[in-house]
Order: C-alpha cells, then structure tokens, then sequence
C-alpha cells in the first residue's frame, strides 16, 4: 500500500495532528515536560489501521449480478457506511493523537480504481481522514485475458499489504478490518504471519500458488516477503461478520483475529488493547443509537458476546458500562454491594483469560479447503 | 419487540436445539432472548452457531429440573434451576414472557410458586394443540385444548373460565375470528355427563357473543368442529397423549409394514410426498407451543421432544402474546364473564 495519498485523498488537519490536550489527571506544566521528556527520549510509536472498503466500510451489496452492476453508478450520498464505522476511524485517530502517536489509516479495496471519486467523495462526507487507498486494477487484468483473476483476492490484497508494511517503520503496530465475505481471515492472517517471519517466502509462494493467484503477484509476494523485516506486525484482526457465520468457525485463525457483529463490538477490544479511548467507544456507541436505531440492550448484550469470547476482560467492560451510563446510553450502572460481590465471585468460579496472541494457523489445510469450495461453487 | 426468557436445559433435546432455537430467532426477528442454563455450555453451543449478538442475553443457571425429576420436590430443592430463574426474569420485568420445553409437571409446580395468578382465575389452565381437520379455508390447522395437566378436576366455574381464556388465546394468537369452544364429554346430550359437566355446558350457552357449540365426544375431536376444546386436566392430558400416540403408531405401523410386502413399499414410494406432509402434520415435536393460562406473566410451553424449530416457533409465539396484550385481553375476558 503506498504511503502517499493519492490525489483528491484528504490528508490529516493540523487540529487533528497537533495532540495536545492537557489529561485530567496530570497539571498542565507537568503534562507537557513529560510528553517532551517522552519525545525527545523516543520516537512516536505509530499504529497502523488497514481497512477492507466493501462490506467491512461500506455496506456494500454485490450478492447478485444486478446489485454489482449497480455499484459504479452510485453517487457517494447513496453509499451507505456500516453503522458506528466512520465514528470509529475518527476516534482511533483521535485516541492515537491525544495520546502521542503518530497514526495511519489506510483502505485496501478489490473494486476498480474507476469507482474511486464517488468512494473518496464517500469518506469525505464521512468526515474520514486517511493516508492512503488502494483500489484493484481491474482493466489491466481484462486486458491481459485474466478474467479468472477479476475475482481472485488473495494474491492481490495481500502483495499490497506487503508492499504498505515496506514503507511503514519496523516497529509500526497494526490493526486490520475485513469481512467474511470473501478471504480476509486468511489474507490478514497470512500476512501477519509472513510480517512475524512464522511463514516463509518458499512457503508463501507455494500456499499462494496452491490459491490459484497471479503468477506475477505470487514472485511479487515472495520478493517483498524476503526484504521486509520480521517482527510481530499485526496487533489484531477485526473481521466484521456480514454473514451467518458462526464465530468458532474462524477460531482456526487463533485469539490474534476477533470476529465481531457491529463496530462498538470492535471498539470495545479496541479501548481494551488502550487504542481507543473511552469516549471514543461512546461515540461509536452513540452513533449505532442516533444513526442506527440501536436500543441500550443490544450494546449491552453486544459488550456482554466479546466478553464472554474472551476479547474484553470484565474489568473493562465494567469501566465500558460506567462510561456508556453516564453517557446515557444505557441504564445507570451503580451495583450494590452485594451485586459486586457476586460479580467477583463468578469472575474467580469462571476465569476469562484473555489471548490476542498467534496461533499456528495450518494454511494449506485452509488454502485446500478454500479452493474446494471454490469448486463446488 | 419484549424480551422472551428462555429454559434452555428443559426439553429432551436442550441445550443444543433451545439454543439454536435462539439463534434462528435472533437473526430471523428483533426479539431479545434472555437463555437461562448452564452458561459455560451455552456459550460454546452459541458460538458454533450462526446468531446476533445484540439479542441473546446469557444468565447462568447451575441446576437443571430433568425430565424425570419429581415436580414438586424439584422445585422446592433446585432454587437454582434454569426454570425457575427464567420465571424470575419475568416476575422481575426484564422479560416479557418465558419459554420451556422442560419437564411440564415442574412447569405447572414452578409457575404456581413463582407467577402472579390472575385476580378473576379460579385455576391455570395448561393448554395443548392437536392437527384436525380443516373444514373451511383460512381455518387454522391446530386446535387448542385445555386443560392437559394443570388440574385434575375442575368445578364448572372453573371450565367457564377455561373457555372464555381458550377463546382469548385464539381470537388473538391464532387469529381465529369467532372460536368455536366446545366442551369435551360423552355425548352431545346437554344432559349428559356428571354435574360439573351439565352446569358447565348451561352456563356456557348462557354467555353472550361467545361462540359456544356445545359438547364434543372423543371421535370428533379431530373433525374440525370447535377451535377451542375444554374440559378437566385429567381428561385432557389423557387425550393429549392418547392423540400422540395414535399419529406415532400409525408412522410405525406402516413403516414396519413396508419392507415385509413389496407392494407396499411401492405403494408408500408412490405416497412418499403425501405421507411426509401427513407426518410433518402430526408430529407434534414441529408445533411450538402452547400457553398455561391464567396468570399475570406469559408462560409458553414448548413440548419436551421440540426440535430447534419448535423451540423457535414458541419463542415467536411468546413475543405475539406479550406484544398483543394478551394478560390484559384476558383479564378484560374474565371481568365480562365475572
């Protein structure tokens, strides 16, 4: 993913850039040594969030043919963004700045760079800010007679996120957004583990040959493969269900990859892994109830689902409930006593250790697997 | 849509179908389930499963009442069980109505124990559906019985409030216009039958705009005559099973057949599609469920064999109720009748 924008992208106001609010806790004077004495001692950390456009950022439908053909005739105003997203992406923004670091958002989409002025329009009435996107060049495969590859993903996805680590600093942190809808479990997670160095360039080539992939893209893979350096890249991967998937399916992936059905989901791991702050998960809350009819009992049941898959610790959530009272958004939450008690108790009966490291992810067995589906298909 | 308490342990075939009972649900409708039981198991069961998370609540129950505990000590020793914090999350307000495809004896026990019985009712009443005939179009499929357990002998008053809570039920559950009730006794004679029986029929022909046809015998239960059958919870219960078994032996019967006569098994080939919508049609497992009547709280029950299907069609059953106002209607039938 090249790091600078492409024309027309928007790029970060100075008011968005310049982080500093004095905290709450700490006086003024002494907010500001610190954060020059951690400046000048240390670069900036800088997170990186990656972002799917279809079905993950937009709410995009091409289940048919017709729904497809439609999609380069709507107008930005007619594209309609998954509920709570946009007021994520500003928060993770926001969080990052106040707090020192420096931060990048960049989108990866498979559509054709031909729908890329209705889609920058898009986020430009979102009032999203990013540093790069990145759409799949559909006329050059025409042209070449790769029709097979119109459709292929994985291959392309994930040489351009090789291609977006290069430019990043080794020690960047990363966050990726995809969907079930087609392979970003496996193209995240393949990447991850490529960045880590548990995949091989040999192995990667292979597994992308076994995929049916590009030949050109597969030497490309493997190249960038071979020069980026190895670390642990990938903090977490967000794969928003859009299907009736069930969540232990994508268990394969290991802790490191959360399945989530709405975006407060994803903002509460969010403000667990300390990436969002606490009023950044209530505005995205406050935007699934304003902007999408969404009652106090589904975020409380939708806090209550990552907590219990064990993505959110209970002290979190608990902090979560407080903030999301006070804001109104759901009931007050005062417990007595006793109520606390019994909430400990069955913390200590029923442990939730929370994981969000890599598993070894077996991925000729899911390569296989992908591929006879395909078939079938 | 209101909140709908779920037993999840109860029913031969909980947890797994209740909660993919659930789960169809969540996506399928905007109904909230609140899932009672065994959380470390539902949790595991939910999340091999597709469903929404915005509508699935958990609440940890560490007692199951089985189906073969004895009721009335399983509830006065198993505080704890997944049915009986259900009917709490009712009796609190958080949900709206409760569903169980546990053991029914407990379901009675616990709901006398545990729900507001209604200022006018004498009795509940456990009703129960049956498939009959249809004699006209637009005629529901099921007729409802009650009662099939909660009692077992009723005075006349009481049967008269069964009626006029049947009648309720069907005029807004089932949508059934004007139910025909009919009172379940051994010839259609007014006279006929023991005192209860003849009181009761006179005081029902005495209710105004209430669509009273008068007795039924056991042979005309399935004709289609009445939508709404009452009588005793000893008779009726006797009835309810004496139904099930007929429409399971008649399956085996000539399942057992077939393989012995070549003809036949053509034959049944033949009829395959037909015998399998007559068996889609009796199996009492796919119906949902019915409700025991007579309280402040909606409790439906879900046969214990219920399949996820089943279990699914109560659930909707017991949001219908709660979001049509069915307490009230009842309330507002019974004050009628006095």
């Amino acid at each position: 993913m090249p790091g600078a924008p492409a024309p027309g992208d928007a790029v970060p106001s100075p008011a968005v850039q310049d982080p500093v609010a004095p905290t709450a806790r700490a006086p003024r004077l002494f907010g500001l040594l610190a954060r020059r004495r951690r400046a000048a001692a240390a670069p900036a950390e800088r997170l990186v969030f990656r972002w799917d456009l279809d079905k993950t950022y937009l709410l995009s439908e091409f289940e048919s043919l017709r729904e497809m053909m439609k999609i380069p005739f709507e107008k930005p105003e007619d594209k309609i963004a998954a509920p709570g997203v946009a007021a994520l992406i500003r928060g993770l923004r926001e969080s990052a700045l106040s707090r020192g670091r420096t931060v990048r958002i960049y989108f990866l989409s498979a559509s054709p760079p031909q729908i890329g002025r209705a889609i920058r329009r898009k986020l430009e009435l979102d009032g999203i800010v990013y540093d790069g996107i990145v759409f799949k060049d559909q006329l050059q495969r025409l042209f070449r007679g790769k029709f097979r590859h119109l459709r292929e993903q994985v291959g392309y996805k994930l040489t351009e996120l090789l291609k977006g680590r290069s430019v990043e600093p080794a020690a960047a942190r990363e966050y990726l957004f995809g969907d079930d809808w087609e392979s970003d479990p496996l193209i995240y997670s393949l990447y991850a583990d490529v960045a880590a160095g548990r995949v091989a360039p040999g192995d990667l080539a292979e597994l992308l040959r076994h995929a049916r992939a590009d030949p050109p893209l597969i030497e490309e893979a493997r190249q960038l493969a071979i020069a980026l350096p190895k670390g642990e890249a990938v903090a977490r991967i967000f794969i928003n269900l859009e299907r009736p998937t069930p969540p232990a399916a994508l268990r394969i992936y290991g802790a490191r990859l959360v399945p989530t059905f709405n975006y407060f989901q994803s903002a509460a791991c969010l403000f667990q892994d300390d990436v969002l702050s606490v009023d950044g998960v209530v505005r995205v809350a406050r935007a699934l109830v304003e902007e999408s009819n969404y009652q106090g009992v589904q975020l409380e049941n939708s806090l209550a689902d990552v907590v219990r898959r064990g993505h959110v610790s209970a002290d979190s959530a608990t902090a979560l409930r407080r903030a999301l009272g006070r804001a109104g958004l759901l009931p007050p939450f005062a417990r007595t006593f006793a109520e606390r008690l019994r909430a400990a108790w069955r913390r200590a009966a029923r442990p939730i250790t929370l994981d969000a490291t890599a598993a070894r992810v077996d991925y000729h067995a899911i390569v296989s697997g992908q591929t006879a589906e395909a078939a079938a298909e | 849509m209101p909140a709908v308490a779920v037993d999840a342990m109860g029913g031969e075939h909980a947890p797994e179908a209740v909660v993919q009972a659930v789960a169809a649900v969540s996506l399928q409708t905007d109904i909230e389930c609140v899932l009672v039981g065994d959380a470390a198991r539902l949790e595991k069961l939910l999340e091999s499963t597709a469903y929404d998370p915005e509508r699935i609540a958990l609440v940890h129950a560490p007692e199951v009442i089985g189906m073969a505990d004895e009721p009335r000590s399983a509830v006065r020793y198993k505080r704890k069980s997944s049915l009986l914090l259900a009917l709490r999350q009712v009796v609190s307000g958080r949900c709206a109505a409760v569903v169980s495809a546990g053991n029914p004896g407990a379901a009675i026990a616990a709901s006398l124990r545990e729900l507001r019985v209604l200022p006018q009712v004498r009795k509940a009443a456990l009703a129960g559906v049956y498939p009959r005939a249809i004699e006209h179009a637009g005629q529901d499929p099921l007729a409802l019985v009650l009662d099939v357990g909660a009692t077992v002998r009723c005075s006349a008053d009481e049967l008269v409030q069964f009626a006029v809570m049947g009648a309720t039920y069907a005029r807004l559950i089932s949508k059934v216009a004007d139910p025909r009730v009919a009172l379940l006794n051994m010839g259609r004679d007014a006279a006929q039958g023991d005192e209860v029986l003849v009181t009761a029929h006179r005081r029902l022909r005495e209710l105004r705009g209430f669509n009273f046809v008068g007795n039924i015998q056991g042979h005309e239960l399935t004709s289609g005559h009445a939508d709404v059958v009452v009588c005793e919870g000893l008779l009726g219960n006797i009835v309810m099973r004496l139904l099930e078994s007929v429409a399971t032996a008649a399956v085996d019967l000539t399942s057992s057949a077939a393989p012995r006569n070549w003809r036949l098994r053509a034959g049944m080939a033949i009829m395959a599609s037909g015998s399998e919508r007559l068996r889609a049609q009796a199996d009492y497992a796919t119906y949902g469920g019915a409700p025991l009547l007579g309280f402040e709280q909606i409790f439906i029950k879900a046969h214990a064999r219920s399949q996820a299907p089943a279990i699914a069609n109560a659930v909707k059953v017991a949001a219908k109720a709660a979001r049509d106002g069915l307490v009230p209607a009842l309330k507002a039938a019974l004050a009628e009748v006095g």
